[in-house]
């Protein structure tokens, strides 16, 4: 090999080293939150208002009527956005598979309110709306249309898969208890 | 001895004077689309070094402030200095102001036929400046850390989680992982105020240059030489003095109406949309992202399928392959259109009915989806702005084909 064609190989080689090496310093633009290690929902948390004169008091039975719904931490997990799960309390006759029955109680059933289609929080509808019957949960952002008296099953919009369900239970204070984690994973996932 | 004599003995002012003051800029309105959006971006700068010197790039809950983020409050500090709210407003609209002298700017070098060879080069700048001043909006959108800005934060977070396969490395890559967490407001920072303008300078230093070696396009005068010919030459009017006092006189211009456009319109008020609360206020984009709103709003969830443990879901056609192709087909055009190339002179816009047409109808089809983000408000349902969205462009494309043929055809001024 003569010198010309060794600078020429060396120079090459020398930006290849040179980009490689930059290489694991891109795997360090991945996350550091500051907030100490979010934790995610475990079974027997209580569930506790998100917003509003009484956030952070314990959801119970008698805090809200027939279809209503409220969104809910788990108490003391606030700081974890993924942890955001909509509380509705529906009709008990009407509440039907594929709804996880054994994570409901008195008509009340808890799901993620982290939207499927692209992560806004997604609404308990207040009135009835045209392209679908009440109640139903609908999102905001692009449409996206819910129906949790059924597990939430997609009614219509462009949500790919339904609203994860939060099976939860009445302690014997009537307070909602988490009862399991969340049926599927929560928000945008390709 | 003069001070300027002094200087040229030094630096040879006057050879400088000679070989680039005198360097003809020739005068059309259109022309002035790229200068509108270079002169944004110094408004940009200067509006924005100010606000640099009060924002604080931090999520963190202030204690005893009513638990807001710190971002937000210094934005609402900033909004009770003297002149804070109007700086605040006029960056704001400067921004929206750039965006669209680079749309338009992009539009007039479509239909000039100005991106013909030796122009490619220039063609892709350009379009890395749109895509340099649309990323630098965005993070920018975050920074005053409200609800609103947050929830548009929030929905580009999800975008990037959907990409297959590779969507939660991404996002995380680029928010600085989850979001919303205390990470992605520093990140969004540095974007926004370094990496971003730095990106920005050195595409708009290697757009000029590149338009100062190659020259500008005029339009086409009667009587004008064939650009082939001995001593042919552009036409123009010398930089010094007439093209500088036309640019003074255009950034002064600007420069009042963005103020008052700032003080009587008070554009993104945070304070009126609050902090960051877990519920979604009812929100649009913002005009130039309308477009892949309603696609977003359009594409059904149902169509969405498996791909090699993937999920190829609506969001994947609205957010990803419809704005990528429609990207990949602009990036192309100057390799599309195998037209004749010309140093000197821009083609009227009507002397290619194709491309015309095609111009014409991409237009319509970022207004048709636009619309789309406006359904529900409008009362059409979403098969009714699938009609408009396909129907629309290809009628507009027809009828401006057949407008410029019909004109056209029989002087025999245009192939095809």
């Amino acid at each position: 090999m003569d010198r010309r064609r060794f600078a020429n190989w060396s120079l090459k080689a020398g930006i290849v080293a040179a980009i490689a090496a930059l290489l694991p310093g891109v795997v360090t633009l991945r996350g550091r939150s500051r907030t100490s290690a979010t934790r995610g929902v475990e079974p027997g948390d209580r569930l506790v208002f998100a917003l509003g004169g009484n956030a952070g008091e314990v959801i119970t039975e008698g805090s809200f009527t027939q279809n209503e719904a409220v969104l809910a931490y788990p108490e003391g997990k606030s700081d974890n956005h993924e942890n955001l799960a909509m509380v509705c309390k529906l009709d008990p006759a009407r509440v039907q598979p594929p709804t996880d029955m054994a994570g409901t109680a008195h008509g009340i059933v808890a799901y993620s309110a982290i939207c499927t289609h692209l992560g806004c929080t997604v609404r308990f509808s207040e009135e009835p709306m045209e392209q679908a019957p009440f109640p139903h949960i609908h999102c905001p952002c692009h449409g996206a249309m819910f129906d949790p008296q059924h597990g939430s099953t997609v009614l219509g919009g462009p949500a790919p898969r339904p609203l994860p369900q939060l099976p939860i239970k009445l302690n014997a204070k009537g307070e909602v208890i988490v009862a399991g984690p969340f049926s599927a994973p929560i928000g945008v996932k390709a | 001895m003069t001070v300027p004599r002094w200087l040229d003995e030094r630096l040879a002012l006057e050879r400088f004077r000679a070989k680039y003051l005198g360097k003809p800029f020739p005068v059309h309105s259109t022309f002035f689309l790229g200068e509108i959006a270079l002169f944004c971006f110094v408004i940009l700068v200067a509006t924005g070094l100010y606000l640099a010197l009060f924002y604080e790039p931090s999520a963190q809950l202030l204690q005893g402030h009513g638990a807001v983020p710190a971002a937000y409050a210094s934005t609402l500090l900033i909004d009770s200095h003297p002149f804070g709210a109007l700086m605040r407003r006029i960056h704001h609209w400067t921004a929206h102001l750039m965006i669209a002298a680079v749309v338009l700017h992009l539009l007039r070098i479509y239909f000039t036929a100005s991106y013909r060879k030796p122009r490619e080069v220039n063609w892709l700048l350009g379009l890395g400046l749109l895509g340099a001043t649309l990323a630098a909006s965005f993070a920018g959108y975050l920074l005053p850390f409200d609800q609103f800005s947050v929830t548009a934060t929030a929905i580009g977070y999800g975008i990037a989680r959907s990409v297959p396969w590779v969507g939660s490395t991404l996002a995380d890559l680029v928010f600085a992982g989850q979001f919303p967490s205390s990470a992605t407001v520093p990140r969004f920072f540095a974007y926004h105020v370094v990496w971003a303008p730095l990106a920005l300078a050195g595409l708009i230093a290697g757009h000029l240059v590149i338009v100062l070696k190659q020259k500008h396009t005029e339009m086409r005068r009667a009587g004008a030489q064939p650009e082939a010919a001995e001593g042919a030459y552009i036409h123009g009017i010398p930089l010094w003095p007439e093209q500088v006092a036309l640019m003074g006189v255009l950034f002064l211009v600007m420069l009042g109406v963005l103020a008052a456009l700032a003080a009587f319109l008070p554009v993104h008020p945070s304070a009126f949309y609050g902090p960051p609360q877990p519920v979604t206020p009812e929100v649009k984009p913002d005009w130039y992202l309308l477009w892949v709103y309603g696609a977003l709003r359009l594409i059904p969830g149902g169509l969405s399928f498996k791909l090699f443990g993937a999920t190829i879901g609506s969001e994947v056609f609205g957010a990803m392959l419809v704005p990528g192709i429609l990207s990949l087909v602009i990036v192309l055009v100057p390799w599309l259109d195998r037209g004749p190339s010309s140093l000197f002179y821009t083609e009227p816009p009507m002397a290619s009915p194709l491309r015309l047409a095609l111009g014409l109808a991409t237009i319509t089809l970022f207004l048709a989806l636009s619309l789309a983000g406006f359904g529900a408000e409008l009362g059409l349902s979403v098969p009714v702005l699938w009609v408009i969205t396909v129907v629309a462009p290809v009628a507009v494309g027809w009828a401006a084909h057949a407008l410029a043929r019909g004109r056209l055809g029989p002087l025999g001024g245009a192939p095809g």
